[in-house]
């Protein structure tokens, strides 16, 4: 009888060396493709060659399941599919060898035990599939400042991290500035072409930035520098060109969900941003940057819980807690720059305690206590008509937190809750369970904004003839502050009637 | 005081009895096995949302303990868990859904009244974090506390002692029941089989009694979790693997499964490495339930992990309420089949692969 080794064993990728990096593209994905521009940017200015993944199609879904094990969810199965079809092309075009020797990619591992987390298993099942074992895939930790994959190739400093986290910020800050102004631009397709020249000017910045030192001398100037704010101010020029007619009254819909799904702009969440607009919404974009802030803050949280028990508590909570505050100090000066019209990341902490009588919030996995907290936060708060979660079918910890929101709903039987469960091929299902609570926010920002007429005595001819007169109001950066109402048009009134120095009826 | 027999209760259920023992708690009563009949009865119309069978039938057990003599209805949510791999992995997390099931199922009890409090119920669902013991207590006693009078923290933290000592010792009970099992399969020269599971596919609602079906062919079976964890025995099995450095302990799991965070998982790899070693275990039944997200990216590593060393390995996948008896007999007599034919060369073939048996495993007499 033939006695063979057991001869199963993880995937492990070869080394990366620093000999290889002048030929070799780092190929990632993931994300926007505003976003995947920027850090395209921060890595070559680090010296590396690097690519985005295609935009995600729907045929990556079909790709992904022929690799991968049955039971996977559709984040997982898309990006497993969308590697893939970015593999056979790279090796149609470069051969066997060119894919394996002239490419690796980089993804972000740690985000605990769901089939998300678990990705790279799914990766690595393309990887055989394809037979391309010996092509490198190589992992990050959200968490850590500094790291290197094996070999010493491939080494993330303080000024690569630091070139992601502003890569990070100024993408999702376009992007809210994108959401805010697209519904309401007069010349139709402007804000597309805006965006897409900021991201341009602000990856040329990125790619061009200065390196000032390795450790902490460069930490102190990513934090102090005026670079990236200068920068923003001249992106906010081009933003200053765009005409917007903020009476279009429009239900204001929050996204939230699942990262990949939430965060995703294309068909692997149905487009649904761009169809909620098309419906006539306005949507708010979940930023990247709230994910990281719930990381840091979770950690303040566990230690917070541990005092009396862990040595050296307060020195530890300075050091996080300082953590805490300059991420947001850098996010609220970089918004500042654009008239603060990019949204301001919300309160961990009040969203916790929003959410602590429904989910406890050490239950992490997936999105823990946000789920629950950003919807209460903007349904108390009156941010948002309607709360659109887009969660990928059979999503281990979003399933549990729509559960609990079964008692939300039972003590706020106003708030406009759709739950979208994403398949990744049911579209018109999608679609349709959207579409119905969709309505019912139309209704509510129409019988809020005449509630405001009534309450201002402002007519929409007092308002353009305010308008002819005072043509900055209708800049696109010209920020309106809120005044208690969800949609845009009804602070827009309201803010008119301020500065007419109307009286407001209780 | 109510307990609901659901998910990781299975695998902890001593612990628990061992602290409300300690606690002086006048009696602790359990709530059925999962069934069809309970979850219709007491669970149906409480459940906002699709799930694995395992987290919706809590409903049952919840409103089943309802109907009970009880004031206090205790639903842990159990973050992580008392693994024996710890310190050899990342992390013994539960899965995310089975740690937030009580907030989801919860929620079916309160969305249009308190129903804990129409019964006059104080409802207890403490977050139970077993890979962190230092802080345990704490949990415990800010949950305990309002509802046991006078509850000081010291008295909960002597508790949580007593708890982990009955659970030590409840499966040190059965790991030395596995060798056992094990010996006489040296010695009677026949194969056993594991199971690969979580560990609340032992409730027959959720497992559907499975393997017992392969008991009745006369196949002992081993359940993962609990392994014999004997020196001796690890060192024979993983001898060559510590030799040529690709595990740094006969625990080591990260030469096959790189995402080791997941307590349950992480067992079953380990257990899937043990199965593929140990000649005598020369058929591996896999049970996962419908929508397992856990299980999902486990399926390939762990079927290649047992097949590599040519012990058979067969799924039992998407179980949920109802049992597929039928189908299940069938499988079952298929299985068997393919267990006789090819146990005896399975057991050769993996003796070969090992140095000599360690006497421990034939000599030993039992007391």
């Amino acid at each position: 009888m033939e006695v063979k080794d057991i001869h199963y064993r993880a995937y492990r990728p070869r080394p990366f060396t620093k000999e290889e990096r002048p030929y070799t593209t780092i190929l990632f994905g993931g994300l926007t493709w505003k976003h995947e521009r920027l850090i395209q940017g921060s890595l070559e200015r680090m010296g590396y060659k690097s690519q985005p993944l295609p935009q995600i199609e729907r045929i990556d879904l079909d790709i992904g399941k022929e690799y991968i094990d049955v039971g996977a969810c559709c984040p997982t199965t898309f990006t497993a599919g969308n590697l893939a079809r970015a593999l056979k092309t790279i090796r149609e075009r470069e051969g066997e060898d060119g894919v394996k020797n002239r490419y690796l990619f980089v993804t972000v591992g740690a985000c605990g035990p769901c089939r998300f987390g678990q990705y790279h298993e799914s990766y690595e099942r393309v990887l055989e599939g394809m037979n391309l074992r010996e092509f490198r895939i190589f992992l990050l930790d959200l968490l850590q400042m500094e790291q290197s994959a094996p070999g010493g190739g491939l080494e993330i400093g303080m000024p690569l991290t630091f070139g992601f986290v502003y890569a990070m910020f100024l993408g999702d800050l376009i992007t809210d500035m994108e959401y805010a102004t697209r519904p309401y631009e007069v010349v139709e397709g402007q804000t597309d072409k805006v965006v897409r020249e900021s991201v341009e000017m602000l990856y040329e910045r990125l790619k061009n930035r200065p390196i000032k030192g390795k450790k902490l001398d460069s930490l102190l100037w990513h934090v102090f520098t005026g670079y990236f704010v200068d920068v923003l101010k001249e992106v906010k020029r081009l933003w200053d060109e765009i005409e917007v007619d903020r009476l279009r009254v429009k239900p204001r819909v929050k996204i939230t969900g699942e990262f990949w799904l939430q965060t995703h702009e294309g068909n692997g969440n149905y487009n649904i941003k761009r169809w909620l607009e098309k419906e006539g919404a306005e949507v708010i974009p979940p930023p990247i940057a709230v994910w990281m802030d719930y990381l840091i803050n979770m950690e303040l949280f566990k230690l917070e819980d541990s005092k009396g028990f862990v040595k050296r508590y307060y020195l530890k909570k300075f050091a996080i807690g300082s953590i805490a505050y300059l991420y947001k100090f850098l996010y609220n000066r970089l918004r500042k720059a654009l008239n603060n019209i990019p949204n301001p990341l919300p309160d961990q902490r009040e969203l916790r305690e929003l959410a602590r009588p429904y989910f406890y919030y050490r239950l992490t996995g997936g999105e823990g206590y946000m789920l629950i907290g950003k919807a209460l936060h903007a349904y108390k708060k009156r941010y948002a008509h309607m709360i659109c979660e887009l969660s990928p079918y059979g999503c281990l910890p979003n399933t549990m937190s729509i559960g609990a929101m079964a008692k939300v709903l039972g003590d706020y039987p106003d708030l406009l809750y759709a739950p979208i469960e994403i398949k990744g091929d049911a579209e018109v299902h999608a679609y349709s369970r959207c579409q119905m609570v969709l309505t019912s926010a139309k209704k509510r920002a129409k019988e809020e904004f005449e509630e405001v007429l009534e309450r201002t005595g402002l007519s929409i001819e007092d308002i353009r003839d305010f308008e002819e007169k005072h043509p900055q109001i209708r800049k696109a950066t010209y920020k309106i502050p809120h005044y208690g109402y969800a949609g845009t048009a009804s602070n827009y009134v309201m803010h008119i009637a301020k500065l007419m120095g109307k009286t407001i009826r209780e | 005081m109510g307990i609901p027999k659901f998910l990781n209760i299975w695998g902890t259920h001593q612990f628990w009895v061992g602290f409300f023992q300690a606690l002086g708690v006048g009696k602790v009563v359990f709530s059925s096995d999962t069934s069809e009949e309970q979850y219709r009865t007491y669970g149906k119309g409480r459940i906002s949302m699709d799930s694995c069978y395992p987290v919706k039938a809590l409903a049952g057990h919840i409103g089943e303990l309802l109907q009970k003599d009880i004031n206090l209805l205790f639903v842990p949510m159990i973050y992580s868990l008392p693994s024996f791999l710890r310190g050899h992995v990342i992390d013994s997390l539960s899965c995310t859904r089975v740690m937030m099931s009580v907030e989801n199922i919860k929620a079916g009890f309160l969305r249009e009244r308190d129903e804990f409090k129409e019964r006059g119920i104080s409802f207890v669902s403490p977050f139970v974090p077993f890979g962190e013991p230092e802080i345990l207590p704490k949990y415990l006693w800010e949950s305990l506390k309002e509802v046991i009078p006078n509850l000081s923290f010291e008295e909960t933290a002597k508790a949580v002692k007593e708890g982990f000592n009955q659970l030590e010792a409840f499966e040190k009970r059965m790991r030395e029941k596995s060798l056992e099992i094990i010996r006489w399969c040296v010695r009677n020269q026949r194969p056993a089989l594991l199971v690969l599971a979580r560990p609340y596919h032992m409730d027959p609602g959720i497992g559907h009694e499975i393997d017992s079906e392969f008991q009745a062919y006369g196949y002992p079976v081993l359940w993962y979790n609990y392994l014999p964890l004997e020196d001796w025995l690890l060192n024979w099995l993983f001898e060559e693997d510590l030799r040529k450095g690709f595990i740094k302990s006969p625990l080591d799991i990260s030469d096959v499964w790189t995402s080791s965070y997941s307590a349950n998982t992480n067992e079953i790899l380990w257990a899937s490495k043990f199965a593929a070693r140990f000649p005598w275990i020369t058929g591996v039944i896999r049970l996962s339930s419908y929508e397992c997200g856990m299980d999902q990216p486990t399926f390939t590593p762990v079927q290649r992990i047992v097949e590599s060393s040519g012990t058979l390995y067969f799924k039992f996948g998407e179980l949920d309420e109802t049992k597929p008896a039928g189908s299940v007999k069938i499988r079952v007599e298929t299985i068997v089949y393919y267990l006789e034919k090819y146990s005896k060369d399975i057991i050769e073939k993996k003796l070969k692969r090992l140095s000599p048996i360690p006497k421990l495993l034939v000599d030993f007499s039992p007391k």
